[in-house]
C-alpha cells in the first residue's frame, strides 16, 4: 500500500489575536492509496478546516502534512497552487462549477491549466463524462443542470487532473437523497474500479454507510477512527436502510 | 479558454457592462469631437494667418522690426530674382511700411500704413476678398486708401471720405499726405484691422523717399510643409536679411495653438479619469460578486498570473468594445460637420472675432492626436484593471470558498 497523506500534529487556530477558535487540534492522519474515507462530525467540528489543510487551501499553525512524501506546509503560495493543480482533486459543497463555462469546458479547464494536449483532453473528458453518465449533457451550462448533475460534473473535474486523491467537502449536503445516492454510487465505483482515493466529509448517515473507514471529529480532534465493511449498493426490491 | 471565459464574464451582467461600454463610446466620441472642433478652429486660424495676415515667410532688414525705421530696407531686385527661382514658392509680394497717424476732422488714430502692389498682394494676402464696400486700390489713383470697417466706424469715415496720413520719411522728416478712401475692408481679425491701412506702394515709396527697395517681402509657399526648408534656404542665400516664418511673425497664433493643445489634453484627461472610475467600480463589483468563484479557480490550481490576466482581459474587453463605436460615431459626425460647419455666431461672434476666429467652425478629424487618444484609452483601461485584478489575486481560497 502506498501512503498518500501523512499528517502529523496538525493544528489550526482561527482569530488567534481576538477570540481564538481551535478548529483543528493536534490531528494525526494517515491515508493510503485507494481508501474511501468519510470524515464525520457535527457542524463546527472542524471537518472543512481539516480538509482545507489537507488540500493545501489553508496553512496549519503547527504540524506537517506530507502528500506523497512532500510537506505541503513548506511550499510557497505559488508552488502550492501548482501542487494542487497536479496532485489534488476538489469537490465542494455547492456551486462547484464556473457558470460561464459548459460542463465540458469546466472539466477541460483543469487539463488546459496543466497544459495537456488537445487529443488527450478530448479523450479523457469523454471518458469522464461516460463514467458519470452524462455524455449527453456535456455542452450544457451549469445553470441548466440539476444539483446532482452539477456535483457529478464536479467529480469528473476533480478526476481530470489525475490527482493523488479527491477531497470532497459535504458533496451531498445540498442534494436530495436520490441524487446523493447516485453521486455516492459513482464515487464508490470510481474508487473500486480505478482505485481513486476519496476522502469526504459528511454528516449524512446514508453517506457514512458507504465508507470503508470513518473518522469522527469532535471539537477539532479525532474522536474515533474505524474501519468498516461498506454497505453494498441497495439491491432491487430491497429498501435502503436508514 | 481565458479569452472565452473573460468574454462571457463580461456579458454576465449585460446592463452593467453595456453602461460602461456606452460610457467609453460617448467619452471617446466627446473627446474626439472636441479635438476635432479645436483642430478645425486651429487649422482655419493658421490658414487665415498664413493666407491673409503674415504669409508663410517674411523677409526684412534685421533692424527693421525693432522700431519700423523706414531706412532699414531690403534690395527688392536682388531678392525677386532669387525668389522666382525657388520652385516651392507660389507667390510673393513687396511691401513698404510706415508707422503713422491718421487724421480726419473729427480725430486721429495711430495706424500702420502698408504700401502694396495690388496684383501681387491679391496672391499673398487675398486683399481683394477683404474689401466689402467701395473698390480696391487703383494704381492709377495715387491717393487711394483702403481702411477697415472698424476704423471707418471709429473715425466716421465712408467711401470717398478724405483723410490725412502723417509719418516720418527716411531722412526723419515728418511728412503728410492727403488720401481718399476708395474701399472699406473687413477681416475676421478685428483688433488687427483697426490698425492697418493700405495704400499704393508707389505712392508710399515716393512719400518716404525710397527707390527700388522695400521693407518686407511676404512669401506664400505651395505647401505648408516646406516652411522650414524654404526658410533655411532663403536665409542661407541672404544672410544679411532676416527670414521669419509665420510662427515667428504671429507668435500669438503659435501660442494659441499650444494653449488649445493643452486644453485638449486637459479635456481628454478629465474624460479618462471619469471613465477610469466607472471601469474600476464595475470591475470591482464584478470581482466582489465572484469572490467564491475566483477562490474556487485558485483552489483548483489557476495561478495568480492567470487570475490577474483574466480580470485584466475582462477589463480590456469592457473598455475596448466601446472604442470602435465611439470612433465611428465621431468619424461620421465630424465628417458631416466638416461639410456643413457649425455656426456659433448666435452666441459668441464678438468674442470669437476678437480672437481672430470666424463664426463658422469646420471640425477636422484629429488624425494627429488620434493615436495618442487611443493609446490613452488603452492605458486607462490597463490602469483601471490593476486594482480589481489585484483584489482578485489577494483572495485566499479558503476564505473565498466559505462565502
Ligand atoms: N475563517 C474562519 N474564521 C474564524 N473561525 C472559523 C473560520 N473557519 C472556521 N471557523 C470556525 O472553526 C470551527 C470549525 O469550522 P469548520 O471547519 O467549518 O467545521 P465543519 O466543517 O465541521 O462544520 C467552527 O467553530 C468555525 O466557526
Ligand atoms: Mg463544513
Amino acid at each position: 500500500m502506498k501512503t498518500v497523506i501523512d499528517a502529523h500534529n496538525v493544528s489550526k487556530t482561527f482569530n488567534p489575536d481576538t477570540i481564538p477558535i481551535l478548529a483543528v487540534n493536534n490531528v494525526h492522519l494517515h491515508l493510503e492509496r485507494g481508501e474511501f474515507t468519510a470524515l464525520v462530525g457535527p457542524s463546527g467540528s472542524g471537518k472543512t478546516t481539516l480538509l482545507n489543510l489537507l488540500g493545501g487551501l489553508d496553512k496549519p499553525d503547527k504540524g506537517s502534512i506530507l502528500i506523497n512524501g512532500k510537506d505541503i506546509t513548506q511550499l510557497s503560495p505559488n508552488a502550492l497552487i501548482d501542487f494542487r493543480l497536479h496532485h489534488i482533486g476538489f469537490v465542494f459543497q455547492s456551486f462547484n462549477l464556473i457558470p460561464v463555462l459548459t460542463a465540458r469546458e469546466n472539466v477541460e479547464l483543469i487539463m488546459q491549466l496543466q497544459h495537456k494536449k488537445k487529443e488527450e483532453i478530448d479523450e479523457r473528458v469523454l471518458n469522464l463524462f461516460r463514467e458519470i453518465g452524462m455524455e449527453d449533457k456535456m455542452d450544457t451550462r451549469p445553470a441548466q443542470l440539476s444539483g446532482g448533475q452539477q456535483q457529478r460534473v464536479a467529480v469528473a473535474r476533480a478526476l481530470a487532473s489525475k490527482p493523488q486523491f479527491v477531497l470532497a467537502d459535504e458533496p451531498t449536503a445540498n442534494l436530495d437523497s436520490k441524487s446523493a445516492t447516485n453521486l455516492l454510487d459513482i464515487m464508490a465505483k470510481l474508487n473500486q474500479e480505478e482505485n481513486i482515493t476519496f476522502i469526504f466529509s459528511t454528516h449524512d448517515a446514508r453517506v457514512i454507510e458507504r465508507a470503508r473507514r470513518v473518522i469522527t471529529l469532535v471539537d477539532g480532534q479525532i474522536h474515533s477512527d474505524t474501519a468498516r465493511v461498506p454497505t453494498d449498493l441497495p439491491h432491487e426490491g430491497e429498501k435502503p436502510r436508514n | 479558454m481565458n479569452l472565452k471565459m473573460a468574454w462571457r464574464n463580461v456579458w454576465r451582467n449585460k446592463t452593467r457592462s453595456l453602461i460602461i461600454m456606452i460610457s467609453v463610446a460617448i467619452g471617446l466620441f466627446a473627446g474626439l469631437f472636441v479635438l476635432g472642433l479645436y483642430e478645425g478652429m486651429m487649422s482655419e486660424r493658421v490658414r487665415t494667418v498664413i493666407d491673409t495676415e503674415v504669409a508663410h515667410l517674411q523677409v526684412h532688414h534685421p533692424e527693421f522690426k525693432k522700431d519700423y525705421d523706414p531706412k532699414f530696407t531690403i534690395d527688392e531686385n536682388l531678392l525677386e530674382n532669387e525668389l522666382k527661382k525657388i520652385p516651392e514658392i507660389k507667390a510673393f509680394s513687396n511691401r513698404v511700411l510706415a508707422q503713422g497717424m491718421l487724421a480726419t476732422t473729427t480725430g486721429t488714430s495711430g495706424v500702420q500704413i502698408i504700401g502694396i502692389d495690388l496684383e501681387d498682394e491679391k496672391e499673398v494676402s487675398r486683399v481683394d476678398l477683404k474689401v466689402k464696400e467701395g473698390e480696391l486700390l487703383d494704381p492709377g489713383k495715387k491717393n487711394g486708401i483702403l481702411i477697415s470697417k472698424k476704423l471707418a466706424g471709429k473715425m466716421k469715415l465712408k467711401v470717398g471720405s478724405k483723410l490725412v496720413l502723417t509719418f516720418t520719411d527716411i531722412e526723419n522728416t515728418v511728412t503728410s499726405g492727403a488720401f481718399r478712401v476708395t474701399g472699406i475692408y473687413q477681416t475676421i481679425n478685428t483688433p488687427l484691422d483697426e490698425r492697418i491701412v493700405y495704400v499704393n506702394r508707389a505712392t508710399l515709396m515716393d512719400d518716404l523717399g525710397l527707390r527700388e527697395s522695400s521693407h518686407e517681402i511676404a512669401v506664400i509657399l505651395n505647401k505648408d510643409e516646406d516652411l522650414d526648408l524654404v526658410k533655411n534656404g532663403v536665409q542661407a542665400q541672404f544672410p544679411q536679411y532676416s527670414v521669419l516664418t509665420w510662427k515667428e511673425n504671429s507668435p500669438e497664433t503659435e501660442l494659441l495653438v499650444g494653449t488649445i493643445n493643452q486644453y485638449s489634453s486637459i479635456i481628454i484627461g478629465i474624460i479618462m479619469i471619469a471613465l477610469a472610475f466607472g471601469i474600476i467600480n464595475t470591475m470591482l463589483m464584478s470581482v466582489i460578486e465572484r469572490t467564491r468563484e475566483i477562490g474556487m479557480l485558485t483552489a483548483l490550481g489557476m495561478n495568480r498570473k492567470k487570475i490577474f490576466l483574466l480580470i485584466l482581459t475582462e477589463t480590456l474587453i469592457l473598455t475596448l468594445v466601446g472604442v470602435p463605436i465611439g470612433f465611428i460615431c465621431s468619424w461620421f459626425s465630424i465628417l458631416y460637420f466638416s461639410k456643413t460647419g457649425i455656426d456659433i455666431s448666435s452666441f459668441s461672434e464678438e468674442a470669437m472675432s476678437s480672437f481672430g476666429f470666424g463664426s463658422m467652425i469646420y471640425p477636422e478629424f484629429p488624425f494627429a492626436t488620434m493615436d495618442s487618444v487611443l493609446l490613452i484609452v488603452f492605458i486607462t483601461a490597463l490602469i483601471s484593471a490593476l486594482f480589481p485584478s489585484w483584489k482578485a489575486i489577494k483572495l485566499q481560497p479558503a476564505d473565498a470558498l466559505r462565502q
